[in-house]
Formats: C-alpha cells, sequence, structure tokens
C-alpha cells in the first residue's frame, strides 16, 4: 500500500495532487519527515516491509514523467522494482545503500524552519529571519529552502528558485537518499 | 512565573518557564511533559530507562534547563528568544533507527480531515512511503 505524506502547509495545497486517490494521504506542516528519515527533497520514497524494517530507503522516484527534463528520472524502472519487491520479495543492489545522517546544521535548519512556520501561523513579521536563518543552515536542502518559498509569498519556480537550483546543481546535487548512476 | 512556547515534533505547548540569556528554565512537571523524561536523583529516566546527569548541571534553584536536558537525552533546541519561543528536535536515536538500523520509525500525522493516523497501524503490509509536496 502507498502512505502519501505532503510536506505543506495546508490540506488546501495538497488537494489538486491528491485528487481521485484512495491511499492515506497526511499532512505533515511541520516536516516531521524531514527530521525523523533525513528527507531532504521531494519525491522521496521509503520502502517499508511488513515487519517495519526498511527495505529500501530514501530515494527520489517519480509518479509520471512530467519532471524528467528536470530530474531525468522517469517513473518505470522503478515501478518494475517495487513490483518484483511486492510479488517475489526481491529487492534491488541498490537497496544496501547507507544513507547519511543529518549534520548539525541541516538539524538546526529543520528547529529554525519549525520556529519560522509557527511564528507565520501567529502572523509574526520575524517569521522572515527564521526563514532566513534555516536557509543558511541548510542552504541546499529543499525541504528547508524551496518549502520557504510560497510561504513568504514567492512563486516556487520563480527566479528564487533557480537561483537555488543552480546553487544545487553546482554543489553536485546533494540528496539524504540512494544517488542516482 | 511567565510562560514558554516549546514547539515539540508534534505540537506547541505553552508552560510555565522563563528564558534566561541561553537557558529555558521550566518545573521539573513541564520538562517530563514536554520532554518525555523525568528528572530524578540517578538521571533522567524514561519508564525503567536512565540517562545519568549530574543534577546540579540542569538544576537551577527549583527549575531546569530544559535544553541541557534535552541534550543530554539526544534531542537538538533552537532558541528564539525574543518571543519565549523553543523548538525540541526528533530525538537523534530515533533517526538512527531508519538510518542505521533500518527500523521504519512510527509517525503519527492528520489525514487530510484531520484525523490522526500512524505508519504503525498499517503494519502487516508492505508499505511505500512517500513524501510529496505542492511546492
Amino acid at each position: 500500500m502507498v502512505i502519501g505524506v505532503a510536506l505543506d502547509e495546508s490540506a488546501d495545497d495538497v488537494r489538486s495532487l491528491t485528487e481521485g486517490i484512495s491511499f492515506p494521504v497526511l499532512l505533515d506542516r511541520d516536516h516531521v519527515l524531514a527530521e525523523l528519515y533525513a528527507v531532504s527533497n521531494v519525491p522521496t520514497v521509503v520502502w517499508i516491509d511488513e515487519d517495519g524494517a526498511v527495505a529500501r530507503p530514501n530515494s527520489a522516484e517519480v509518479g509520471t514523467d512530467m519532471f524528467f527534463k528536470f530530474t531525468g528520472v522517469l517513473p518505470d524502472e522503478h515501478m518494475n522494482l517495487l513490483r518484483e519487491w511486492v510479488r517475489s520479495g526481491e529487492l534491488p543492489a541498490d537497496a544496501t545503500t547507507a544513507i547519511p545522517d543529518l549534520d548539525d546544521d541541516e538539524i538546526d535548519a529543520r528547529l529554525a524552519f519549525r520556529i519560522a512556520v509557527h511564528l507565520r501561523r501567529r502572523g509574526e513579521p520575524s517569521a522572515a529571519d527564521w526563514f532566513a536563518a534555516a536557509a543558511e543552515l541548510a542552504p541546499l536542502d529543499f525541504t528547508v529552502r524551496r518549502a520557504a518559498l510560497p510561504l513568504q509569498g514567492h512563486s516556487p519556480f520563480g527566479d528564487e528558485f533557480f537561483e537555488f537550483y543552480a546553487e544545487w546543481q553546482e554543489a553536485g546535487r546533494p540528496y539524504h537518499g540512494i544517488p542516482r548512476g | 512565573m511567565s510562560t514558554v512556547t516549546v514547539l515539540t515534533p508534534q505540537e506547541s505547548l505553552e508552560i510555565r518557564g522563563q528564558c534566561v540569556d541561553d537557558l529555558v528554565l521550566v518545573d521539573r512537571d513541564s520538562l517530563a511533559d514536554v520532554l518525555g523524561w523525568e528528572l530524578k536523583p540517578q538521571g533522567l529516566c524514561r519508564q525503567s530507562e536512565c540517562v545519568p546527569v549530574v543534577n546540579s548541571d540542569l538544576l537551577h534553584g527549583d527549575s531546569v534547563d530544559l535544553r541541557a536536558a534535552a541534550s543530554a537525552v539526544g534531542v537538538s533546541s533552537m532558541l528564539a528568544d525574543d518571543t519565549d519561543l523553543v523548538a525540541l528536535s526528533v530525538p537523534s536515536q530515533r533517526r538512527s533507527e531508519a538510518l542505521e538500523r533500518r527500523r521504519a520509525p512510527n509517525f503519527v500525522l492528520p489525514d487530510l480531515a484531520g484525523e490522526d493516523c500512524s505508519l504503525d497501524q498499517f503494519a502487516g503490509r508492505k508499505r511505500l512511503l512517500v513524501a510529496f509536496a505542492s511546492w
């Protein structure tokens, strides 16, 4: 089964994406998953078996070819691997990949982000300072930096994003998950 | 006594306490409420488990330094002192469960209708956890 977790501020932000979906979709306003599973970008998928073991850790997989131009990732290969695992329990070789833990700055960035969204919900202008502090601590983390764009009135596809995206490319596309070959 | 807002990974709680420089001083009961660990003579304790700490390192009069206590049990904290707000992280060992021990840590989050839902309630099935976002 699929369990979707939206790292978004409100259920309304995701309703257009979840129309017609029958599996559970949860709302993670405070990015608990980004702390608990070291998620640093979306989409990130984790395979979890019947006994609660992580069968295959964080990886950037997609359900459609919509962002192929950006990500170079197509859904088919993952879907085939996933079907094989569900059918026979067989895991791909990359399932044993070790995912590095968050460093202190990445943890602090998540705390600063949580302070920022809390202050924003209270309507306090100082939220902006905390979004900035979070971005400074983890400048290449999408859950910190890109997630903050719409919360600050910017488009997630605006100039700020493309500036960030260029920095991320330049830095070798860091990601807490199975690297792309 | 004034109040402090504590942002835990699950909720935001108003507790009695005060920020003094970098310290967040709270009473013992509030410490147990927000951290899940109780200060006892032998250390910080949760059920049968205790992390040894020197009580005098954490105590300031009758109050406990929440941030030092959190740090002793693997919880990072960040203080927004101008608003008496402190955020506490997920305990680092819970993330190690996922990354090193390969055990999927449980979480409880609301579904889009606001009903709480957990990872563990679907135990016994193969699960594909998909973190996504509108951004």
